[in-house]
């Protein structure tokens, strides 16, 4: 086989590709209207998720913390979430929804999320804010579990579980993005929009590319409606198009409601987003418009001005969410590419029976390495000690040093990518997405070209 | 609707014995479905149900093969009258999280669907005491809704049975546990009825039932099995037969108002065992 799936097999991990479940939850909770997250936990579970998710969007929001110290570890910490709660409600009038989302801390000393949620709607909700409309649910995401794309599937799943009602159908699809970035939900409210479909779009980032109004209110915060939430119980079908990002929240739907669910594909490249076009066709009986035809057009005449003459044969490492990388690599192929190396940072053991994987396993006709549970240094030993050769890196800016020391031109993408402006307004998905990735990764290579002096005369007469 | 009971006393007081004991004669004499979830990390709640045959534990399964390898099919075992147990297990004394193992364990029946409707009795057999958050996590919100706890005359064994209902006041409100009342497995002291007696109408509850001592309980623990497995006509048999009767029919459930330790002390010098 020229394809296999490892786990690193190094004990510990040298500079993670990942942070821990509690950063997947927290970037759900931001996708909420009227919501804010507490983070039941020490204050960094929450200073460093909302540092990374503020440094990735340049936007500035609101996640709270239970602040966990000593004593709380000790004598149990749930007497903080109930001050916490009452804080942020009498201090946000607007607030509508309090996710307590759980952390390593406060599971090991087993404090008790569920019942103090009982308590509280008992007790405070029902006392003090009688005529108030708040939520509140529980998100169990132990860091020493999974990983923040496990936390990511875990926290949607239970804000669906949370509100999902049966009502009479909708008539409408739920359309859970996965872990993507404002410029993608544009490209997939596009798509929907050019098919003229009806969608819930869950969790819904959009406005997180937001301006500065002349009023001066310029906190983000996320599309999605409680309504929305409640709504998915009695929608036609769900589609998660990532298979790790809100793959749970569709099994739930099903089992529950008996909405039929599509899993994937993530729409990456134009094979994925074919292919997810088609799903969308069939699930709704809508044609695929001539619209989109030529948008599709435009991004094959994009790709085929760079694919043969300049990404052909080049060997790309690509490392983040699986099915960000799963789907990132199938693009490349297509490019003629040739992906070496893919790094997932996690050990999620489904893996190796994603048929997305068995797919490149059975297909791909050189070697090609995939790593689960892999760190940067899986990276940077393979390229400084085990001739790994490489063209071009694709990831999140974690990994930026691994370019600048070896050189290597970089496309950023993914979460979190702060050391590049604007990147989260554009898409990965969709045709719109395959055209800006085809195209970024072509520049970087002209760059890298004229930076290296490699035939750098050839961008004069292309 | 399955009735889910946890059994919390003393380390030592005889619960995994007295909740092995009462499944079997429930299954046995009262046709009822049982699952037996031990939640100590030594692991012993099972073993007489299961005709003295350690079972792997689902600590045991997740720490060497993965959470994704913890099934029904690998760590739960049928025993005596089709009762099914499952071990939570944990770590060595003196090393790691035994409460959290006892989160995780329940955490991955449930979300195995373990306790399936057809069941009418779960007992949560729960190490000692209420020591952390782990350890109540059978009394948590949607899980054990009555709490039996095994007690004697001793006193330590009362301040136990105390320290522990301090603990279910905690979690009463939050996820609506209750009560169901005091197993006295009686340790053949002077004045022992009694004492539990007014201990537990003191405390706002009953004694369910007085499990007199007998030989024959430690005979069928030798030969790994409960009484009622082991020779159904004995009187022995007949007074978990009884309990279980208790049990089933049991309908005072309460949320108890646990002693000062001025009042539990004076009632332990009243029954003269500080002598």
């Amino acid at each position: 086989m020229n394809c296999e799936v490892k786990v690193k097999d190094r004990i510990g991990t040298i500079n993670p590709i990942f942070t821990c479940q509690p950063a997947g939850a927290q970037y759900v909770s931001i996708g909420v209207k009227d919501c804010i997250g507490l983070v039941h936990g020490g204050q960094g579970c929450v200073m460093f998720v909302r540092l990374l998710i503020s440094q990735h969007l340049k936007e500035s929001f609101e996640i709270a913390s239970s602040s966990l110290h000593e004593d709380g570890a000790v004598f149990g910490a749930c007497g903080r979430v109930e001050e916490g709660v009452d804080v942020l409600l009498a201090r946000y009038p607007h607030l509508k929804v309090i996710p307590i989302i759980s952390t390593c801390s406060t599971e090991v000393i087993g404090d008790d999320i569920d019942g103090v949620i009982t308590k509280l709607e008992e007790g405070l909700l029902a006392e003090k804010y009688p005529d108030r409309e708040v939520h509140l649910l529980p998100i169990h995401t132990p860091s020493f579990v999974g990983s923040m794309v496990s936390g990511y599937d875990v926290a949607v799943r239970d804000f669906v579980k949370k509100f999902a009602r049966k009502g009479p159908s909708n008539g409408k699809i739920n359309f859970i993005t996965g872990w993507v970035n404002p410029g993608d939900v544009t490209e997939l409210k596009s798509l929907l929009a050019e098919m003229q479909i009806d969608a819930t779009v869950l969790f819904e980032i959009e406005s997180f590319d937001s301006p500065i109004m002349p009023d001066g209110s310029e906190v983000s915060h996320g599309n999605t409606t409680i309504e929305d939430l409640v709504s998915t119980g009695s929608a036609t079908h769900t589609f998660a198009l990532n298979r790790y990002e809100g793959g749970k929240a569709a099994q739930f739907l099903e089992k529950k409601f008996k909405i039929p669910s599509i899993v994937g594909p993530t729409p990456i490249g134009i094979r994925n987003t074919d292919a997810l076009l088609k799903k969308l066709s069939e699930a709704t009986g809508k044609p695929i418009p001539a619209s989109l035809v030529r948008k599709r057009g435009v991004a094959l005449d994009a790709i085929t001005d760079l694919a043969h003459m300049f990404l052909a044969d080049k060997k790309v490492a690509i490392y983040g969410n699986a099915d960000l990388v799963i789907g990132l690599a199938e693009f490349c192929l297509d490019l003629e590419m040739k992906p070496q190396l893919l790094l997932l940072g996690d050990d999620n053991s489904a893996y190796v029976n994603d048929p997305r994987i068995k797919a490149l396993q059975e297909h791909v006709d050189y070697p090609m390495e995939i790593v689960t549970n892999a760190d940067f240094w899986d990276l940077e030993d393979r390229i400084k000690n085990k001739g790994l050769e490489l063209d071009l890196i694709l990831g999140h800016s974690k990994g930026r040093f691994v370019s600048i020391d070896y050189d290597i031109p970089m496309v950023r993408v993914g979460f979190p990518t702060y050391d590049r402006a604007g990147l989260y307004r554009y898409p990965v998905v969709g045709y719109g997405g395959a055209t800006w990735l085809a195209e970024q990764m072509a520049n970087a290579l002209f760059t890298d070209m004229e930076h290296k002096k490699r035939k750098e005369w050839l961008l004069n007469v292309w | 609707m399955t009735r889910k009971v946890a059994i919390y006393g003393k380390g030592g007081i005889g619960k995994s014995t007295t909740t092995q004991n009462t499944a079997a004669a429930l299954a046995y004499f009262h046709n009822q479905k049982i699952f037996i979830h031990g939640c100590d990390p030594k692991a012993d709640s099972t073993r007489l149900i299961l005709g003295g045959q350690m079972q792997e534990t689902v600590m045991d399964t997740l720490r060497i093969h993965g959470a994704e390898k913890v099934t029904l099919d690998t760590v739960v075992k049928t025993g005596f009258q089709d009762i099914r147990c499952v071990e939570s297990g944990g770590p060595e004394p003196g090393v790691g999280c035994a409460g959290r193992g006892v989160i995780t364990a329940i955490d991955l029946m449930e979300e195995n669907d373990a306790y399936t409707e057809d069941l009418d009795f779960v007992f949560f057999d729960v190490l000692g005491d209420v020591v952390c958050g782990g350890f109540a996590m059978p009394i948590r919100d949607g899980k054990a809704q009555e709490v039996y706890i095994v007690a004697s005359g001793e006193m330590m064994a009362i301040y136990a049975a105390n320290n522990i209902c301090k603990g279910l006041v905690k979690y009463a409100k939050q996820s609506g546990v209750r009560l169901g009342g005091i197993i006295c497995n009686s340790r053949n002291v002077d004045g022992e009825k009694e004492f539990l007696q007014e201990f537990t109408s003191a405390i706002g509850t009953k004694m369910i039932h007085f499990v007199p001592r007998d030989n024959i309980v430690q005979k069928a623990e030798f030969n790994k099995k409960t009484v009622t497995e082991f020779d159904p006509q004995v009187n022995q048999a007949n007074e978990y037969q009884e309990l279980g009767r208790k049990i089933l029919e049991n309908d005072d459930f309460v949320i108890p108002t646990p002693l000062a330790m001025h009042e539990l002390e004076a009632m332990v010098v009243k029954y003269g065992i500080c002598d």
